[in-house]
């Protein structure tokens, strides 16, 4: 029993922790950013999709992954756009235009698979040229060393930094006060002068160039291939973490590591042969939780203060 | 959904058309043969017209479900999972039970999957009446945990001991009968159809379902006249997820004859589809459901007999969704968006 637990839970989790975070990371960022605008992307999943896609292919073909990674930042902004262009200017449900662009993304890369790199399933190849990883020759020494800290992909602890980056950037400066306020009162914000619609076409367009990194990590950074529907609801993980942290950065990364976290003791449980699931489910239940017990809070307080007005 | 809005649908419906007719054309094959496979690959013959009908059935189910939420103003994005719990409700007591006559064990089945599936509603529900916490997050999140129970289930305790995660065989008096062979259409068709008519007669003429379209157009006013909003929601939500089991325990007695993990390719996110371009109208969610359910048989037949790939038909159908829920698109007269759903 104890020899079982020391192969689940041993140094080595805490790389397979950030590196199954890592996608979800991306993911959720996308969210957050819109979020805040108060739009709830549900497209992420189908932007990262077309992402790795385009990644890989561009990677394949130019042999350049800097070339790839801007493809796909250029094509997640592209189908970003559209979605803006659907929900603000033709009003359309903004949960409807993010699962058929979930549809669209699944279809198109599925028939592009087919008809640009004539393969269906996944496609690999030598040729593709992954991101770089960071090599510090100085930890080779030691195993424990080596496997903490070594040869991360560049996003992931690019990832990371976004994470606070984007924590300051919402909090700390005049743009990220005015996109909240967009998000929290739109008529208040409208008043005071902030251009609501071209504040959230901006933010779209941003978290279409995040998602389109996500991809572009998932494809080439996380693994080296791309396969159908490799995203496998690694997107609406993302949401999820987004609940989990309500829109806030740094608190949506704690969520992301708590998926990853439980995705790679689940996959170690299965390789015993133990059920899995009751692992994986964690996130899942903690997130309604968190989210009840706030709401829950918060309808208290309210009450409180009606009836001292009363 | 009035005149203008059904137009602007129908033109939805043309303009995608004419959008995958250039692609076809584009690839270098006639548009005019593609669409005629199409067209038959979803009607011509018992295998593939009972092809459309076996995907019209958890299509038209799960999009009554989302509809008959909407009522309630509860956006139930977790029919996915009602449908998995009442799939594997469904498949535990068609297996353990034996010996029971045909018409009480299916009865039984899908008894078992409705109470199932509504009470896993029931919990997004209340927390959205009591508490007022999101639906669409919860019931997102709730899709996994209820399918990780099914896996676990599956996976442990009601194992079938084969190499696949499968359930146990269900007996004879438990399955559906198929009603076009080979195909795999079967008689759930007519349990979806008198469903729908039922979910109708209930939303539209019942006393409870003025209660709910009351809660779900104005809350306070329902509240003020003296119905009680948030019981009114909650059982809307049970009344959603029992449609969501119903569905599930149909694909495990009709199409399978087990519960296999996993089963579900997001059937329910196509039926919240098919309800959502419907515009949660009950009397053209069939129409809707059933159209979805030709395109997606149909362009099987058309993938074999001209090579044109299937996902070209998905991503039309994407492309039609996108464009129908934009409906300031094809708007030719003012103000005829209708009240949000």
């Amino acid at each position: 029993m104890f020899d079982d637990l020391s192969l689940v839970f041993n140094y080595t989790l805490f790389r397979a922790t950030l590196r199954a975070s890592t996608p979800i990371l991306y993911a959720t960022l996308t969210c957050i950013l819109t979020q805040q605008a108060d739009i709830l992307n549900v497209g992420v999943e189908g932007i990262m999709l077309c992402g790795a896609f385009t990644a890989v292919a561009v990677s394949y073909f130019s042999g350049s992954w800097l070339l790839a990674l801007l493809a796909a930042v250029a094509v997640g902004t592209v189908i970003a756009a559209v979605m803006a262009l659907a929900h603000l200017r033709y009003k359309a449900d903004i949960f409807v235009v993010g699962m058929a662009v979930n549809m669209l993304a699944l279809a198109l890369t599925r028939f592009l698979l087919q008809k640009v790199l004539g393969t269906s399933g996944s496609f690999y190849d030598r040729a593709i040229v992954p991101l770089p990883r960071i090599h510090l020759a100085l930890l080779d020494g030691n195993e424990v060393l080596r496997s903490l800290f070594n040869d991360y992909s560049l996003f992931e602890p690019l990832g990371i930094l976004l994470v606070f980056f984007l924590s300051w950037l919402l909090y700390r400066t005049v743009w990220g006060l005015r996109l909240r306020s967009v998000g929290l009162n739109p008529l208040a914000a409208e008043t005071a002068g902030i251009p609501v619609f071209r504040r959230k076409f901006e933010v779209m367009l941003y978290s279409g160039v995040v998602g389109g990194m996500a991809g572009a990590y998932l494809s080439l950074g996380y693994s080296r291939l791309f396969a159908e529907n490799m995203t496998n609801g690694r997107g609406f993980m993302g949401v999820a973490a987004m609940f989990f942290g309500g829109g806030d950065p740094i608190r949506s990364w704690i969520g992301c590591l708590i998926f990853g976290f439980t995705d790679s003791i689940g996959s170690r449980l299965q390789s015993l042969g133990l059920p899995p699931q009751f692992i994986l489910m964690i996130p899942y239940v903690a997130t309604i939780s968190i989210l009840a017990l706030a709401m829950g809070r918060k309808m208290a307080a309210q009450r409180r203060a009606r009836s001292a007005l009363k | 959904m009035n005149k203008s809005s059904t137009l602007s649908t129908l033109v939805t419906v043309v303009v995608s058309l004419l959008f995958g007719a250039v692609v076809v054309a584009l690839l270098g094959h006639s548009p005019a043969e593609a669409y005629r496979e199409l067209f038959r690959g979803a009607f011509w013959g018992r295998f593939n017209f009972g092809g459309t009908l076996e995907r019209f059935v958890p299509l038209l189910l799960t999009a009554l479900a989302f509809a008959v939420s909407s009522k309630v103003a509860v956006f139930n994005v977790g029919v996915e999972g009602e449908l998995y719990l009442g799939a594997i409700a469904a498949a535990w007591v068609g297996a353990a039970l034996t010996g029971v006559a045909a018409p009480i064990h299916i009865g039984l089945c899908l008894m078992a999957a409705m109470a199932v599936g509504g009470a896993w509603a029931a919990i997004p529900g209340a927390l959205k009446a009591y508490w007022r916490v999101n639906e669409v997050c919860v019931t997102i999140l709730a899709n996994y945990v209820a399918i990780y129970i099914t896996s676990y289930l599956v996976g442990y305790p009601l194992s079938a001991g084969t190499g696949v995660p499968q359930t146990a065989a269900l007996a004879a008096t438990a399955r559906l009968a198929r009603i076009l062979p080979p195909s795999r259409a079967n008689s759930g068709l007519f349990i979806a159809l008198a469903a729908l008519l039922v979910t109708w007669w209930i939303v539209h003429r019942s006393t409870w379902g003025y209660k709910m379209r009351a809660v779900g157009e104005n809350a306070g006013y329902a509240e003020h006249v003296g119905i009680r909003s948030r019981v009114t929601m909650v059982w809307g939500m049970v009344f959603s997820g029992a449609l969501g089991g119903m569905a599930g325990a149909i694909e495990v007695m009709g199409l399978y004859g087990y519960f296999l993990d996993g089963f579900s390719p997001g059937i329910a996110f196509d039926g919240m589809l098919a309800a959502l371009i419907a515009r949660n109208d009950i009397r053209l969610v069939p129409l809707l459901a059933f159209f979805l359910a030709a395109l997606k048989a149909g362009s099987l037949g058309m993938e074999r007999f001209t090579g044109i790939p299937k996902s070209l038909v998905d991503a039309i159908i994407a492309m039609f969704i996108l464009l129908a829920a934009m409906e300031g698109l094809f708007l030719f007269r003012r103000g005829a968006r209708g009240k949000e759903a």
